[in-house]
């Protein structure tokens, strides 16, 4: 290895490099005037929501052309995209508009002062009456709003009507005494009752399951006395038990992908999730989807009939002085969450949206996503998941607490006490 | 020796212009961050803009912290898996291999493939490997007819650690590279001299090899333990910490931190997590009784 | 030649060695080829069968994936950044290290042991929380969204472990070689280019794998640091397949597969041609 070697490789990197300015130099260059919004996102690929955003984007260039771009920058992997935005916020570079999960942890964002008040904006033209109510007070923070809801969560209990025909229940429980016959009588059929996991990110199907016996014996408005009501412990002690006799042995540790797996294989007969479940089940598993009934879960104490939902996706914008850039954002706001391309959303990619919209049956809609619509309007009251309602760092801790309490086999209220202890 | 000395004068701004490039990179994107997390680490950082010095508050808080202590007494499980279990295990490879076996440069190649994977295939790979349903090692214990010792090796607290410790097992071949390129340097006349002297194999390598090897199983064992103490996408892939915290390590513990923007925290973790790795690394490489100078001394 | 000294031991440890032996190189074979096979397999599968039976034979074989891998990601379209990426980003990491290396294995000088201590100390670095710092830092260097804020981040990523493995590989070569050199004039360069670098082949194609993985795979930065197709990776394609509620195994394997196939290429042409050329001549006795 000489000096001309290296000279030779640099002569060939430095006509390489050369080369890939020319091809790369794709960019399209800013028209005089027009305003370009950049949004980096995870909203891309040809599933979930990608489809319908990318038409939605386009529709919205083609309608604004010469005078606004929105600009998808992908991000295909969603925690990538949440380091992205953190990141950028933290640098004090915002970008033009984004997503984010808005919860105790999140909430700083507002107080960065790098997001656009939109409180004023809401005010004109009742725009702010097409959104939901309470969706829009979550939104609300010192009485600014400075992000938009965009998606809502909801999840029911899933079961399986064939298996439990199988097994000879008619009805789903509506009592947690009827809910362990039935589990009983699953396993005398050889099915696993629930699926369950305390892995992934925050336990999801896990956590779910915990905050809908939460409800039932706490109320609406239990998270505000979180981890003091007694309902915590009670519903711990429920949650104890499915892991010790009527979940898959896998449980513990399991993520994702093997609780939804255990359901779509009908090895288990219960399963918790929410309306971006729904075409992946029909894609995946057809004949279970055509089998698959939502219910609200079986009551453990006072209450029945509520459901888990909250505010899952909110979008927000860089604050901007500029009154061009400022109004081309709101336009594109303005049309992003206009009933009729909240409506496409939904149905494009089977999400419940914090928008009211029509639904005729032209429209035909999955049978599945009809049910969540129908288990959203039926609910007695929604319930907020954790991640609504808890910091970070106390829903990643959820899923180990349970592990604890069924490993070590603790009583429920030293999970209560490791939950309070993560919340400190 | 003293010949180089003199050198030393004449060659100034030579050394200075070789090793300014590195310096200024080094400068430029560890020492700059490195600064900016000491200080981030004794601030309690609430959200972005607000930061208020706290001393050691940080520092004490992760002490009384159980998760965090069994992240520390996690990655020390890990290092000594990678000192003990995972160089050894290369150099035994290695030193097969540098006897050219038959098929010996395909063996070479292959052994570093698991490198090439992405680490996301490889954990689902390994999930499914554990799997107490479909996994192949509950299916061979199943086989064997020893039912009984089948279980849920991610799901419980005794077998996670040696679970995933296992699986990190298929990087040995990042170490037989190193240690394999460090056995071209030894002098084959050596090995010629051992055999006219009726040393067997096992003693060659002993009296020979290992001997020659030294400064390379010193490196291996430096980067084998600097990669367990960083450790983080195998644990948070396969386990991400659970059950029960049982696996959880230091990278993983601040991964959390900054995702719960609880930086200054994070911070600490990240401090604390270079100041024991550093500990670490010395410690073994007294034990192995080879520390540099030693090694400088010997090999000129 | 050296497998005559088994023919003057002990028959007992002539046979446990040769069974140890195979034991332990054709285990380690399996431990390292059935992964990838594995990959290789289930690339053919369905998204429901990877997840439903992971470790199954595929029922039928869906060659869609690999069409869809290239049509959904614009994987192909991603190849020629990455490699530029790569073979720059190594290129100039095994310079700039050799050079230093050379610096501290060659050469005495007050701090150098203190340096080299405090490259390899930044091995431990858990460089995923400097994202806030390399952001603003690419940023104020105006290299955001191209592709030389990669080159430049993983040449500096790069070089604790470069920099140790160079200087160790140095360290190894005899002093007289130096001796000889500047007996024979050479100056500074030219005893680093024409006698110590060339002998250092095996350490620089050991660096050097290293540093191209790294950078082929390294995803975090590539993402954090880019906003556009024109800067993009193959990593980021691969992640095409992976939305927030549901991943698409069959297309991301198939994916992952095309991108590792250069990474294999790369590493059995180049790191065999440059040890074995090592192994053939430049070692004396």
């Amino acid at each position: 290895m000489n000096r001309k070697l290296f000279i030779v490789s640099f002569v060939l990197i430095a006509a390489l490099l050369a080369s890939v300015s020319v091809f790369g130099g794709g960019s399209r260059e800013t028209a005089p005037g027009e305003v370009v919004i950049t949004w980096p996102t995870h909203w891309v690929g040809e599933m979930g929501a990608g489809p319908i955003i990318r038409e939605l984007v386009d529709e919205f260039n083609a309608l604004h052309a010469g005078e606004i771009r929105v600009v998808l920058e992908a991000h295909p992997e969603a925690d990538a995209a949440e380091d992205v935005i953190r990141t950028r916020l933290a640098a004090g570079q915002p970008p033009d508009f984004f997503l984010f999960k808005l919860g105790p942890t999140t909430e700083v964002y507002y107080e960065t002062g790098l997001l656009m008040d939109l409180t004023d904006e809401l005010e004109r033209d009742g725009w702010g009456a097409t959104f939901d109510p309470g969706a829009l007070a979550v939104s609300t923070i010192n009485g600014e709003v400075r992000s938009l809801p965009i998606e809502t969560a909801l999840t029911p209990i899933w079961y399986n009507t064939r298996l439990f025909e199988e097994a000879g229940i008619d009805e789903f429980p509506t009592t947690i005494d009827e809910f362990w016959e039935a589990a009983d009588r699953l396993l005398e059929i050889g099915v696993v009752p629930t699926s369950q996991m305390t892995g992934g990110a925050n336990a999801w199907t896990s956590m779910l399951w915990y905050t809908h016996l939460v409800g039932s014996i706490g109320g609406p408005d239990v998270w505000d006395r979180a981890w003091d009501d007694p309902a915590f412990e009670e519903a711990a002690g429920i949650m104890k038990r499915m892991y010790q006799e009527y979940t898959t042995r896998d449980a513990i540790g399991a993520g994702p992908g093997e609780s939804s797996a255990h359901f779509m294989n009908e090895r288990t007969a219960m399963f918790v999730n929410g309306p971006w479940f729904v075409s992946n089940i029909r894609d995946n598993a057809p004949d279970v989807h055509a089998v698959t009934r939502l219910a609200p879960a079986p009551s453990a104490g006072d209450y029945h009939g509520h459901q888990v939902g909250w505010l899952l996706t909110s979008a927000a914008a860089a604050h901007t002085d500029d009154p061009a850039r400022r109004d081309a954002v709101v336009q594109w706001f303005r049309f992003l969450t206009h009933p009729d391309n909240i409506k496409r959303q939904s149905l494009g990619r089977g999400s419940l949206m914090p928008v009211a919209f029509e639904i005729g049956p032209e429209d035909n809609v999955d049978p599945l996503q009809q049910q969540f619509i129908e288990a959203g309007n039926n609910a007695t009251f929604l319930i907020d998941g954790i991640e609504a309602v808890m910091p970070v760092h106390v829903v990643q801790e959820f899923g180990q607490a349970l592990s604890a309490m069924v490993l070590r086999d603790l009583p429920p209220s030293e999970f209560v006490a490791l939950m309070r202890a993560a919340a400190e | 020796m003293k010949k180089n000395k003199t050198l030393v004068q004449k060659n100034t701004w030579w050394i200075i212009l070789f090793t300014a490039p590195v310096f200024v990179l080094l400068l430029m994107f560890f020492v700059y961050p490195l600064i900016s997390l000491t200080i981030t680490s004794f601030m309690e950082t609430a959200g972005f803009g607000s930061a208020t010095f706290v001393g050691f508050g940080n520092f004490s808080r992760l002490f009384n912290n159980s998760v965090f202590r069994m992240s520390i007494r996690n990655n020390l499980i890990w290092a000594g898996s990678a000192a003990f279990l995972q160089v050894p295990l290369a150099l035994l490879i290695a030193l097969v291999l540098a006897r050219q076996p038959a098929g010996w440069r395909f063996f070479r190649s292959a052994y570093f493939l698991p490198n090439v994977i992405s680490l996301v295939a490889l954990a689902m790979l390994w999930r499914a490997v554990y799997n107490p349903y479909y996994g192949i090692l509950n299916g061979l214990l199943n086989l064997l007819g020893l039912d009984h010792l089948s279980r849920n090796w991610l799901g419980e607290l005794e077998t996670v650690l040696p679970a995933l410790i296992i699986s990190y097992q298929i990087y040995v071949g990042y170490f037989v590279i190193i240690l394999y390129a460090g056995t071209l340097s030894i002098s084959k006349s050596l090995y010629e001299a051992a055999e006219i002297d009726g040393a067997n194999v096992f003693q060659q390598e002993i009296y020979i090899s290992i001997p020659a090897l030294r400064g390379f199983i010193l490196s291996s064992v430096t980067l084998a333990v600097a990669f367990a103490f960083r450790q983080f996408e195998t644990t948070f892939l396969m386990t991400a910490g659970g059950p029960a915290n049982q696996s959880s390590v230091m990278a993983l513990f601040m991964h959390r931190r900054m995702s719960a923007f609880q930086n200054g925290m994070a911070s600490a973790v990240g401090i604390l997590l270079v100041i024991i790795g550093i500990v670490v690394m010395k410690g073994l490489q007294v034990i192995f009784g080879m520390r540099s100078a030693a090694i400088e001394d010997a090999q000129q | 030649m050296r497998s005559d000294v088994l023919r003057e031991t002990p028959i007992v440890i002539q046979y446990t060695a040769k069974a140890g032996k195979w034991i332990l190189l054709i285990g380690y074979l399996g431990v390292a080829i059935l992964p990838l096979l594995w990959l290789g397999m289930s690339s053919f599968k369905t998204e429901f069968e990877i997840i439903s039976a992971p470790l199954s034979l595929p029922q039928s074989l869906h060659y869609e994936n690999f069409v869809n891998a290239i049509r959904i990601s614009g994987l192909h379209r991603f190849f020629l950044n990455s490699f530029i990426v790569a073979t720059c980003a190594t290129t100039f990491n095994l310079f700039i290290c050799s050079l230093a290396a050379f610096a501290v294995a060659r050469e005495r000088w007050r701090l150098r042991s203190t340096f080299l201590t405090f490259s390899t100390a930044m091995v431990l670095v858990p460089i995923i929380s400097f994202m806030v710092p390399y952001y603003a830092l690419i940023l104020r260097l105006g290299l955001f969204n191209s592709i030389w804020a990669l080159v430049l981040t993983y040449t500096a990523i790069n070089i604790p472990i470069s920099l140790f493995l160079i200087t160790n590989f140095m360290k190894a070569l005899p002093s007289e070689l130096d001796d000889s050199a500047v007996i024979d004039g050479c100056n500074f360069w030219q005893r680093f280019s024409k006698i110590v670098l060339p002998l250092t082949k095996p350490g620089l194609a050991t660096a050097g794998t290293f540093a191209v993985i790294g950078s082929w795979n390294e995803f975090v930065y590539a993402m954090l640091l880019t906003s556009s197709e024109r800067a993009r990776t193959v990593q980021f394609a691969v992640r095409f397949f992976s939305s927030e509620f549901r991943d698409d195994y069959g297309g991301m394997f198939a994916a992952i597969v095309l991108t590792m196939i250069p990474t294999i290429f790369i590493y059995i042409l180049m790191h065999d041609k440059i040890v074995s050329g090592v192994t053939a001549g430049a070692v004396k006795g």
